[in-house]
């Protein structure tokens, strides 16, 4: 590990520097006010449960890519975790039967299902944490600005801007220029009414283009209510194919799929890493990305099941993108990207892909369900630029059990950095 | 790092905002371009070159179509004409060393003149309208969306700006007739079938993206034609409708901005539907992410989306948040906004407000909802030069000395940009390319940007 450098002594120097108002600027402030409408808006049943609350840190951190090298980063950490209205600290307002299950998939990397990020200095995940959210949830999502440890001479604000959320009104949209930013010690509360299902992505857009080749950016993603009312049985199993999860209110399980897969596709150009970490000019005109990523992992490591522990001992990258399944399952893959630079075309040889999703809605007329169906379509691949995003569902009925491999077909990406037979790729072993 | 640099860029902006909202008086809101409503539209054009002004404020060689004696135009002249009509474009060239010429992807062309080369008739250097001119000729059977370019040495003509955008308008439509505005033949019976996108919109706009490698423009300006090697095409600069941010929201037709007549800066009042007409007239595919809300894509290449356009289609329009623009494509979608279930009261109305206080288009369960969060201490934040001060629209509130301000109508602003955020710089500058800027404004200001008198 020739690359393995400990910074662990720096951020000593940058304490001591921020001493001095660090204590007067701490204003952190979660606002998670109690659910009282005595409606139930997400359609669990449950009337008082539909405050969604989250707490966001943002600073900066260290990752690992697949070759060894340190990069250093910006990004969000879990701060505080995730609770609803009602005090529970670990999840989302459902009954304690719904907990989320740790070994699902879906939830890998996922805030409540993190017990590693202390949400401190340098505690920023790469990709950001997944959060999982529930049609008709009220979101109150506050991000609170830590600051970046490794840059003292930085006093960034920052924000969350979401894509997928149907009318955001510009107060909440995060635009630093055309509402307002977080400045360091100081926390905001973004509100979302989600009343729209779908895959949803988040990035900070202060300085969009550095703060996001550094790494502040994840995904959302919202379930439908329609998984709730089959659940209650208030939607027949047999109109929606029997399935119990849906990427969409389909309304006749199009959608439908028994594990879920969310991808965060992103890519990072070395030297802007180490001239950001190095006080440096950054090379904006001259960024070229070369750790193409699933989950903030170069191959192999996108099939390294353990979090990447980084020279801090910390977790920063606690996603990987081993997709595993077993013959017959219908696989939903999330696929976001957020790269700066670079479209990235995905394939899987032997394994066809349905698209039924596009920009976090439903792959029919208008993104409405009872739209025409003529617009799902099955391929071979699918093209994600930075800022789009695209559901795909894998039928393995087919398949025969074996490992594949999901790679880019933009084959120069299939490296990390100059170690080959890396990059954009990751294994999905049938059983 | 880059505080230094934003304080010069935001007082920039402060600039252009401000002359942008001066401008802002009723007019029609059709984009700007050479408009010929009759059935024989005749455009002269003339191949120049010039200089453009890059949004950090350099000086750039460039080859434009110009209108008629005019300068050059980056990019040429929108050319909107009525479906059916038989359009002649005449074409000289005042470039000193270079041939030019013009393709109509979409159309039936007729080429006369000029010089015969491999693609079309081509313009020698120093044609004019007795000697040498070529004229190009073609019915606009077909509404839509269209783009055209040099089809001379394009991977430098092209590079070097020759290049616009033309409009067929359907055989309805009539110039300040709201009720007419549409993009496409496809009067909608029941919007509750599935039946044909439905392509009208109170507002249209424009957004033509383009990038930039200077090395080779200035190859051209210092006469090293022998160097230049365009296979290793490297843009730094990224263009919409011709400028870079912070000059995309400026004026159209700003007197600072000679050759770059057309901007990228949109209005609409809540409720309303506007028509997004992409062009990628570069080299490169740009993703563009609209802020507010996802938009239906309706069209593509001028062909509204269907399975039968002509009878009972399909209606295969799909919705997202980011279009990749690919070069010589063309896309319009439907952009619409009003504040729909946002959870919350937008325009701040009390609770207990009566129904009858409701905005047009107002959610009416959101009605006298109070905003769900407390809004931060000064001090906090840092407010954005288009942040009111209030989180509702039309409203205003205090904000920190020197902050905010120049949004004193209260109205919420989207940026709308290449999400290749490499691309929202100006040659090593951030912020600057590929950024325009959306506003929906409370229905007490004015929407409709200022156009040029037509031909
Ligand atoms: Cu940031």
């Amino acid at each position: 590990m020739s690359h393995y450098k400990n910074y662990s002594w720096l951020p000593l120097v940058a304490l001591l520097l921020l001493l001095g108002a660090a204590p007067a600027m701490a204003h952190f402030n979660e606002q998670c006010p109690p659910d009282t409408d005595g409606v139930d808006t997400d359609g669990d049943g449950i009337d008082d449960n539909d405050h969604l609350c989250i707490q966001l840190g943002s600073g900066d951190g260290f990752s690992v890519m697949a070759d060894g090298k340190v990069q250093y980063m910006f990004g969000f950490s879990d701060y505080g975790g995730l609770k609803n209205a009602g005090g529970d600290p670990n999840i989302q307002g459902a009954t304690p039967a719904e907990r989320p299950d740790e070994d699902d998939p879906e939830l890998m990397g996922n805030m409540w299902n993190d017990s590693t990020n202390p949400g401190n200095m340098l505690g920023a995940n790469f990709p950001s944490p997944k959060i999982e959210m529930r049609e008709g949830q009220m979101l109150y999502l506050t991000l609170s600005n830590i600051g970046m440890m490794m840059r003292p001479d930085l006093f960034d604000p920052h924000t969350v801007h979401g894509h997928g959320f149907s009318e955001a009104s510009s107060t909440f949209d995060g635009v630093p220029g055309a509402s307002l930013s977080v400045n360091m010690g100081s926390s905001f509360t973004y509100f979302y009414n989600l009343f729209e299902p779908g895959t949803l992505a988040y990035h900070c857009h202060v300085e969009a283009t550095e703060h996001m080749q550094m790494g502040m950016l994840g995904q959302f993603y919202v379930k439908p209510k329609q998984d709730q009312l089959v659940l209650r049985g208030l939607i027949s199993s047999e109109s929606v194919q029997g399935f119990t999860k849906f990427v969409y209110n389909d309304g006749d399980g199009a959608t439908g799929y028994d594990v879920a897969y969310p991808l965060q596709l992103h890519s990072f150009d070395p030297d802007f890493h180490d001239a950001s970490l190095e006080v440096q000019p950054l090379p904006f005109a001259m960024m070229d990305d070369r750790y193409p990523m699933i989950n903030g992992r170069g191959y192999p490591d996108t099939a390294n099941p353990a979090d990447l522990i980084n020279q801090e001992g910390f977790a920063a990258q606690n996603e990987n993108a081993l997709i595993t399944a077993t013959k017959g399952q219908r696989v939903l893959l999330r696929l976001t990207s957020m790269s700066t630079t670079d479209t990235f075309t995905l394939t899987i040889p032997g394994i066809p892909m349905t698209v039924v999703g596009l920009g976090s809605r439903i792959l029919r007329t208008d993104g409405d369900p009872a739209g025409a169906r003529e617009l799902i379509y099955t391929t071979n691949s699918v093209s994600v630029s930075g800022g789009q995003g695209v559901d795909v569902i894998l039928d393995t009925a087919d398949i025969e059990p074996g490992t594949y491999f999901l790679h880019t077909t933009n084959l120069n990406h299939l490296s990390n950095h100059n170690e080959d037979y890396g990059g954009m790729m990751t294994q999905i072993v049938i059983q | 790092m880059m505080i230094k640099t934003k304080k010069g860029q935001g007082s920039i902006l402060l600039i252009s905002v401000l002359l942008l909202i001066l401008w802002v008086i009723p007019a029609q809101a059709v984009i700007e371009g050479l408009t010929d409503t009759t059935a024989n539209p005749i455009f002269n054009l003339t191949a120049k070159a010039d200089h453009i002004t890059t949004g950090e404020g350099s000086s750039v060689l460039i080859w434009g179509y110009a209108n008629g004696t005019a300068r050059a135009q980056y990019p040429g002249p929108t050319m909107i004409v009525n479906q059916g009509a038989t359009v002649t474009i005449n074409l000289t060239n005042a470039l000193t060393e270079h041939p030019v010429s013009m393709v109509f992807p979409g159309h039936d062309v007729v080429a006369e003149g000029g010089t015969a080369r491999l693609l079309t008739q081509e313009a020698l250097p120093g044609s004019t309208p007795d000697n040498g001119e070529v004229t190009y000729t073609f019915t606009a059977t077909e509404p839509g969306t269209y783009t055209y370019y040099s089809g001379t040495n394009m991977d430098l003509q092209v590079e070097m700006g020759l290049l616009g955008a033309i409009i067929v308008r359907p055989t309805d439509f009539a110039i300040g007739t709201p009720s007419t505005f549409q993009a496409y033949n496809d009067e909608v019976v029941d919007p509750n079938i599935n039946i044909r996108p439905d392509s009208a919109y109170d507002h249209e706009y424009l957004y033509l993206i383009t990038e930039m490698d200077p090395r080779i423009h200035n190859l051209v300006e210092f006469g090293r034609m022998d160097e230049i090697d365009t296979t290793t095409f490297y843009p730094v600069y990224w263009f919409i409708n011709g400028r870079n941010f912070p000059d995309t929201v400026t004026a159209a037709y700003a007197p600072q901005l000679p050759v770059q007549p057309y901007n990228a800066f949109f209005m609409m009042h809540p409720g309303q539907r506007m028509l997004i007409r992409w062009v990628g007239a570069g080299r490169d595919g740009h993703p563009i992410h609209l802020h507010g809300n996802n938009f239906s894509v309706i069209a593509k290449d001028g062909r509204l989306l269907s399975t039968d356009v002509a009878t009972a289609g399909a209606d295969l329009a799909y919705s997202r948040y980011t279009q990749n623009v690919m070069p010589g494509e063309t896309v319009d979608a439907i952009f619409t906004w009003s504040g729909y279930k946002l959870g919350w009261d937008m325009y701040g109305h009390p609770p207990g407000s009566p129904p009858g206080d409701m905005e047009p288009f107002e959610y009416a369960l959101d009605h006298g909802k109070p905003l769900p969060v407390t809004m931060p201490a000064v001090g906090t934040f840092t407010a954005g030069a288009l942040f009111s001060g209030s989180p509702f629209l039309g409203g205003s509130g205090f904000l920190p000395p020197g902050e905010g301000a120049l949004n004193n109508f209260g109205g919420y602003f989207y940026v709308w940009h290449s999400h290749h955020e490499k691309e929202i710089v100006n040659n090593d500058i951030f912020i600057g390319g590929m950024i325009g800027l959306m506003v929906v404004a409370p229905r007490n200001v004015g929407v409709d940007i200022p156009t040029m008198p037509t031909l």
